[in-house]
């Protein structure tokens, strides 16, 4: 409780340093232009995917099944971004050991329930990685741990940072270790989900990299955590033989079973040239690539829309991310500026291992697209992060950095440092 | 409160962002390396997945027979379905196979379980020859993992109907025997293309630049000159000869002798082309008629006529002195009908089937006394040149055989070779060859090339006549046609063979021996023969050739054939509806 104590009286103290005022918008633009695509592509794609599921499995898809559950979807997404930017930033700040301690259950029940056979956990390729609620969809609690591991590690270490302990081994680094240790054990122990365990291990790294942890101390963690990785591996075969199939590289064979995803999502990318085949003259997608509308959604827009369309979405994904790090630049209180950084990481992650297992330059997680890829749980998440950002961008002081080479005080700040927006309207 | 200043003012955010765009720099380099560096090859990966030639199959042409005026349908084309079942996407297989076997019946496996139960496999064919209600009917189950495969198999309405004449479809979709068989690629016409880039489950896309689309061009539908009641009634008349005299073996040709078209052709025993598996004696796919040259015997006796006439070496009323037998260098050559010894006319060798007559006629054609080598160039002038005896006649059913008429300049063709080929021996000529002579005869001179194909019906239904074949006029005179045909008219009433009165009807029969292992001639088994025409004594309406055989069977002209050729005959009439004189 003695943490809670001290974080709450820093927070008010940096806050107060800039007012609040108006957010980054670019967030909002560059996202929304990501959904506008990610619908588009949908739309275009969605009735091959249905008339390959309906001949396949004998399924009633309708043609716009995947383009109007992707509507609704990203309608939730767009409300949980409206609500994550106006519900205050204080009430997750101060429950965030709450919202961990939900995830961390969340993910317990589904592992018994699973281990139970019960009919809500729903079980797919010998994993059990979702609830099923039945009319309501399905939810995958692993992402609930993230966002609560965000929210506290964010928390802990920006109070350990600006205790200045953000190198203390038992203050710090053990403790952060064992919470991570914990959910990594669900995440890929039990779900046996590489993808979202990436994704939390990039988060935290990304943390903390950005709270000043020493460079050597976080060679040692990536050495441990390349050990554990290497263990994990091993006791799931079906990793090691997506390794062994990245290793094997360019074997450019239509006909190996174990290579096809990877070689049919570059066949798609390759075939695409440089202005692509465009909207609904995509072939991969008639079934030729697995999960086109879902994990392999990149490579569909490679074929759809070219180099010229890739590095268009490259570059807004690139935009969003450096508006995130540009305004954790400029929020001053670190537990703050650590929740956008874990934003940034939780994004970077996705799109990075995303992308890169479809151009074949690493092994496929299994990790979908942010904003574009098809379903539910993992756009919602990815959504409701950014509307954090988005409210935290309310509270950026881009007057900070110039100022702090003159001025030794911290305090003096509040006098001299406006806020861009404060400033502005003076003109 | 000791923090590095660096932090604060975003060292260690920089170096995020940094990683962040440095690792996009990269994707989008390796992007530029497989989208536009290695585009073709990947271009070329796809096509090779994704780009399917698919043959669009033409349909075969139908096969038409004539109702008197009107073509009406012989062989036709119907779709039936193969089921096949993708035992790795089947996911009720209980439901599966009891549809399949519900709905197929007789046409579905036996061993449903089995076959649906092999998950190793992808396909395997549960049921064929599927009608398309049923195929309609198993679709409503929208049981996943069911597929059907249509294809085409020939129907015979009319079952055994000029089953010789029409041939069937094999397996293979090839057509074997009679018309099918000859006009193969005109019935099958050419299967169209079409390229085109498919999904995983090979279902065309209309997406793609390397599409094709060459339509298939159906197979003629062929009309034949086949009259269907005509044909029926033949082979009723046929069978009907047989049960009464014992006979295992029959044929009939029925010609127009005006057109050279032919009206109908029946061999038995015959067979069903529907199931033509099922026949274990190939013999029975042939169509005797224009396959088996054999020795026609006394029929032939109207060409060596003919041939007298023709050349003014004999007239019907010519005579010479019959001893019963006649002597050809050191061949005797006797009669088979003894006693009509003395001086007689060519008339009466005609009737009672002299063959001293017929030897008589080639001496006249030498130098009267031997069969010269004159003579004998004469004689195969008509036989061969003029008639086409021994030459394929082209009539368009499969396996023709051209017979054998041996020439006067071969080492075989000598004088007593053609003593006997005067009457009959000695040569082998089918049928058709025979009957096509003979309506020449009949026709007044003019030798039509028989035919089965009437022409072509058009895809509006209309009948688009097939191209007259060259005929070869005036091959023998008028006068000769009108004398020959007096004469065989003369002949056939010698003995009373119950011909409706006031028609113009002649015949001759004819009586074969044949050869045994060793060449020689059996006394044990002879073929029946009978060679006629049929209409008024301006115009001659049909020629009709009948001829029976058995195995070990002495079977006769006179006896045998020529009540199957009086049948047939007065039933023409009536069909035909010529008006009886007086």
């Amino acid at each position: 409780m003695r943490t809670a104590a001290v974080s709450s009286r820093t927070a008010n103290a940096s806050v107060g340093n800039a007012r609040r005022h108006r957010p980054d918008y670019q967030i909002v633009l560059f996202m929304g232009l990501l959904m506008m695509l990610g619908l588009i592509v949908m739309y275009a794609i969605g009735p091959q995917r249905a008339n390959v599921l309906n001949n396949s499995f004998g399924t009633d898809y309708t043609n716009t099944y995947f383009f109007i559950k992707q509507t609704v979807s990203l309608l939730l997404a767009l409300g949980a971004f409206v609500a994550m930017a106006a519900i205050p930033y204080r009430i997750f700040r101060d429950n965030a050991i709450k919202i961990l301690w939900a995830g961390f259950i969340a993910c317990a029940v589904l592992a018994v329930a699973g281990w139970l056979h019960l009919g809500i956990a729903q079980e797919s390729l010998g994993a059990t990685r979702w609830f099923n609620l039945g009319p309501l969809g399905s939810l995958q609690p692993a992402e609930f741990l993230k966002f609560g591991m965000l929210l506290f590690a964010a928390g802990f270490l920006g109070m350990r940072a600006q205790q200045g302990l953000i190198n203390d081994l038992h203050k710090t680094l053990i403790p952060t270790g064992a919470v991570v240790l914990a959910a990594i054990i669900f995440v890929i122990g039990i779900q046996e989900d590489m993808g979202t365990g990436l994704a939390l291990i990039a988060i935290l790294v990304a943390m903390l990299v950005a709270a000043g942890v020493r460079l050597q101390t976080l060679g040692m963690v990536g050495l441990i955590g390349l050990g554990l990785m290497v263990l994990m591996i091993v006791i799931a075969p079906h990793r090691v033989e997506r390794i062994t199939t990245f290793l094997q590289g360019d074997t450019t064979n239509l006909s190996d079973g174990s290579n096809y995803h990877i070689i049919h999502a570059k066949i798609a990318i390759g075939s695409g040239g440089f202005l692509g085949v465009g909207i609904g003259n995509s072939i991969q997608a008639t079934g030729y690539l697995p999960e086109a509308i879902n994990d392999s959604v990149f490579a569909i827009m490679g074929e759809t829309f070219g180099f010229v369309g890739l590095v268009v979405i490259i570059l807004l994904f690139t935009a969003l991310l450096l508006r995130l790090i540009n305004v954790a630049d400029h929020l001053e209180d670190m537990r703050l500026r650590l929740i956008v950084v874990g934003v940034f990481g939780w994004l970077g992650a996705h799109v990075i291992l995303n992308i890169a297992a479809m151009i074949g330059v690493f092994p496929l997680t299994g990790i979908t697209l942010p904003l574009l890829s098809f379903g539910g749980t993992s756009m919602i998440f990815i959504a409701a992060a950014l509307g954090l950002a988005f409210q935290l961008s309310r509270y950026t002081n881009f007057t900070s950095r110039v100022k702090e080479t003159g001025y030794e005080d911290s305090r003096s700040r509040r006098r001299v440092g406006r806020s861009r927006h404060a400033s502005s309207r003076s003109y | 409160m000791t923090m590095p200043r660096g932090i604060m003012s975003g060292n260690r955010t920089r170096l995020l962002a940094v990683v962040c765009v440095g690792i996009m720099a990269i994707f989008i380099v390796r992007l530029f390396y497989l989208q536009v560096i290695d585009h073709e090859t990947y271009v070329s990966l796809a096509n090779q997945e994704q780009l399917k030639r698919l043959v669009i199959p033409a349909a075969r042409g139908e096969i038409y027979a004539m109702d008197a005026e009107t073509p009406v349908k012989l062989v036709l084309n119907e779709t039936v379905y193969t089921v096949f079942v993708d035992p790795q996407v089947v996911t009720k297989p209980k439901e599966v196979i009891e549809t399949i076997r519900s709905v197929a019946g007789g046409n579905a496996r036996d061993d449903l379980e089995k076959l649906v139960g092999k998950k190793d496999s992808r396909y395997q064919i549960v049921a064929t020859k599927v009608t398309r209600k049923q195929a309609e009917l198993t679709k409503k189950h929208k049981l996943a993992g069911l597929g059907f495969q249509a294809t085409s198999q020939r129907v015979y309405p009319e079952a055994q109907l000029a089953a010789q004449t029409l041939g069937f479809v094999n397996a293979e979709d090839k057509g074997q025997y009679g018309v099918e068989g000859y006009l193969n690629d005109r019935l099958t016409g050419e299967d169209g293309v079409l390229q085109s880039v498919t999904d995983v489950s090979n279902v065309p896309l209309t997406i793609g630049r390397h599409n094709i689309n060459q339509p298939a061009k159906n197979g003629d539908n062929i009309v034949l000159t086949i009259d269907r009641n005509i044909q029926s009634y033949t082979e009723k008349a046929l069978a009907d000869g047989l049960a009464r005299t014992g006979a295992t073996n029959g044929s009939a040709i029925i010609m127009d002798p005006q057109t050279g078209k032919i009206l109908a052709m029946a061999n038995l025993p015959t067979y069903q082309p529907a199931e033509f598996t099922k026949v274990t004696d190939a013999e029975a796919f042939n169509n005797g008629v224009v396959t088996r040259p054999y020795e026609a015997g006394s029929v032939f006796k109207t060409f060596t006529v003919s041939t007298g006439l023709d050349t003014g070496v004999i007239q019907p009323n010519s005579t010479y002195v019959n001893t019963d037998s006649i002597k050809v260098e050191d061949r005797v050559i006797s009669n088979a009908a003894r006693g009509h010894t003395g001086t007689i006319t060519i008339q009466d060798a005609l009737n009672y089937s002299l063959n001293t007559g017929m030897v008589t006629i080639a001496q006249r054609l030498g130098d009267g006394s031997q069969i010269t080598k004159g003579a004998r160039d004469t004689i195969y002038r008509y036989y061969h040149d003029k008639f086409g005896l021994g030459e394929l006649t082209g009539v368009e059913v499969s396996g023709e055989s051209a017979g054998r008429v041996i020439s006067p300049e071969e080492e075989g063709g000598n004088a007593v070779q053609y003593a006997t080929m005067v009457f009959g021996q000695g040569l082998d000529v089918t049928m058709v060859q025979v009957a096509a002579g003979f309506s020449a005869m009949v026709n007044g001179g003019t030798y039509y090339s028989p035919t089965v194909i009437g022409g072509v019906m058009d895809s509006n239904g209309t009948l688009k006549p097939a191209p007259i074949k060259p005929a070869r006029e005036g091959i023998i005179t008028q006068d000769t046609s009108t004398k020959l045909r007096q004469m065989t008219h003369e002949a056939r009433q010698l003995f009373p063979p119950g011909d409706r009165p006031g028609y113009y009807i002649g015949g001759k029969t004819g009586t074969s021996q044949t050869l045994d292992a060793n060449g020689k001639y059996r006394f044990d088994q002879t073929i029946g023969t009978y060679l006629g025409f049929g209409g008024s004594e301006e115009s001659s309406k049909y020629v009709i050739m009948v001829q029976v055989s058995g195995k070990n069977m002495n079977l006769e002209g006179n006896i045998h054939a020529k009540p199957i050729f009086t049948d047939i005959s007065n039933w023409m009439l009536d069909y035909m509806k010529l008006q009886p004189k007086g």
